[in-house]
């Protein structure tokens, strides 16, 4: 078995181009899920008896359930409900033209992402020592004031490595996005394997790409952590 | 009277911690709290500054009454502001330095500008002797430096009076006694105000101008520290003391 060292070179390149739109997906996913995964953990620790209990069953559901399906079932589900929502205001847009597939894949990942984030966010805010909130108390802060100056910043430190670790996912899973015919550096390596049948060099470009990308993200995150970290001291 | 407080009562889960407990502090007082572990002085200490809700009781400080059960919020951050505490684990900000640790109630809290702060901060770490760590974080430090910290975090705000919840049980028995001095200097040298929740004995004997002993909920027997070392009404009190200090009571026993 040979490799077809010239097709590989020459699809690299269209493959890389594909990191962009891999990208912009995880980044707008991210985005968009950082502050509601917040929200919802701090709904799990303060909020009333009712809101924690949807939140727990949303986490829950997103966490029981494996993402394709989930794909899957919104790639089906939200391009119908739309256009009946779009009919129903009497507009003449044809849904299934005019919404790129690329913000049905937002929606999926920022759903899958903000249940994870939730959770990274309630246990990393949990983690900070009851004593830390009650100093901030008595030295007369209002219970906000410790919140943003003491616990937060604390609890992003400890958040940290699962924030990385949720985004190198996002990352590998926005490959799945392809099912949703978002050209992201996954559908663009079958696309190109399909006309010559060159599939082991196509996977073997994908690889590549997706490893550094993901090796970019952890440096950087790592990076990161070491700056608002700092206060922890010196760690082997 | 600076501080003159009546009633207080707390229950956890059904269990009662303090059973109607009243206590006086003048202005300059250093009131020492003893007792055995589960007396509930601790509990008393945290209900004062509300990091603890008492099931009842009243506070009048400053001339002002009110409810321990039921103060405003507002009535709560008024209380907080005049008082401070210093916490048996430090609790140190983590994430802040030493002076950032001492600054921060004085800025975030008072709205003092930061030049200010910084120079209040800096006067409050000298006075605890850390002033050559101003820049150095918890985790740098050791438990009595963290502690002296701690100390100047609630020196820093003027209080008018600081509780200490057994400032010194966490620490190394070779670290006690830089805290005690800071406390017994800031005392006697500044006249500060405290109620001191302690273990230690030599400290209440140096330098408190009041015992208060505690057991299972109320306070059994205050006075001088003269009259509760030497001469204790209260068999309770005899026998915490007789296994505290077993030594002074032997001698006493020959003598």
């Amino acid at each position: 078995m040979e490799l077809d060292w010239e097709f590989m070179e020459e699809t690299l390149p269209k493959v890389w181009a594909g990191a962009g739109v891999t990208m912009e997906l995880t980044l707008l996913s991210l985005l968009l899920a950082l502050p509601i995964g917040f929200y919802l953990a701090v709904i799990r620790l303060h909020g009333c008896k009712t809101l924690q209990g949807i939140v727990r069953s949303y986490v829950s559901f997103v966490r029981g359930t494996p993402i394709v399906l989930q794909i899957l079932l919104l790639y089906s589900l939200l391009p119908s409900v739309l256009n009946v929502l779009v009919q129903a205001m009497g507009w003449q847009i044809n849904i299934f033209e005019a919404v790129d597939p690329f913000w049905y894949a937002v929606v999926v990942f920022t759903i899958n992402t903000v249940a994870l984030l939730a959770e990274v966010f309630r246990s990393a805010l949990n983690s900070i020592p009851r004593g830390q909130m009650e100093a901030g108390l008595a030295i007369g802060l209002s219970s906000l004031q410790v919140y943003l100056r003491v616990i937060i910043p604390q609890a992003m430190v400890v958040a940290m490595p699962s924030i990385c670790n949720i985004t190198v996912n996002l990352v590998k899973g926005t490959s799945l996005a392809f099912l949703m015919t978002v050209k992201d550096i996954m559908a663009i390596g079958k696309i190109a394997a399909s006309f010559g049948y060159n599939y082991l060099e196509a996977y073997i470009d994908v690889f590549f790409v997706y490893l550094v990308l993901c090796t970019i993200i952890q440096i950087f995150y790592h990076l990161v952590e070491g700056r608002i970290g700092a206060f922890r001291g010196k760690r082997a | 009277m600076l501080m003159s407080i009546r009633g207080v009562s707390k229950s956890f889960n059904g269990a009662e911690i303090l059973k109607n407990v009243n206590m006086d502090i003048d202005q300059g007082d250093v009131v020492v709290i003893l007792g055995p572990s589960g007396s509930g002085k601790t509990t008393f200490l945290r209900c004062l500054n509300f990091l603890e809700q008492a099931d009842g009781g009243t506070m009048e400080f400053h001339g002002e009454k009110l409810q321990l059960a039921s103060a405003s919020k507002q009535a709560i951050a008024d209380i907080r502001k005049k008082t401070a505490f210093v916490f048996q684990n430090y609790n140190l900000f983590a994430n802040k330095t030493a002076l950032e640790n001492v600054t921060l109630g004085l800025t975030a809290g008072r709205g003092i500008s930061k030049r200010e702060a910084r120079e209040i901060g800096l006067e409050a770490l000298q006075k605890v002797g850390m002033l050559e760590r101003a820049e150095y974080y918890p985790s740098q430090l050791s438990g009595g430096q963290q502690q002296r910290v701690g100390i100047a975090r609630a020196i820093a705000v003027k209080p008018d009076v600081i509780l200490f919840d057994e400032p010194t049980s966490a620490l190394d028995p070779e670290l006690v006694g830089e805290v005690l001095q800071v406390m017994k200097s800031l005392a006697q040298e500044e006249g500060i105000t405290m109620i001191v929740v302690t273990h230690e004995m030599k400290f209440a004997q140096d330098v408190a101008t009041h015992v208060v002993f505690m057991a299972d909920g109320v306070v059994v027997e205050e006075g001088s520290a003269e009259d509760i070392f030497s001469h204790p009404k209260e068999a309770r009190t005899r026998q915490f003391l007789q296994r505290i200090l077993p030594e002074q009571f032997e001698m006493a026993a020959l003598i």
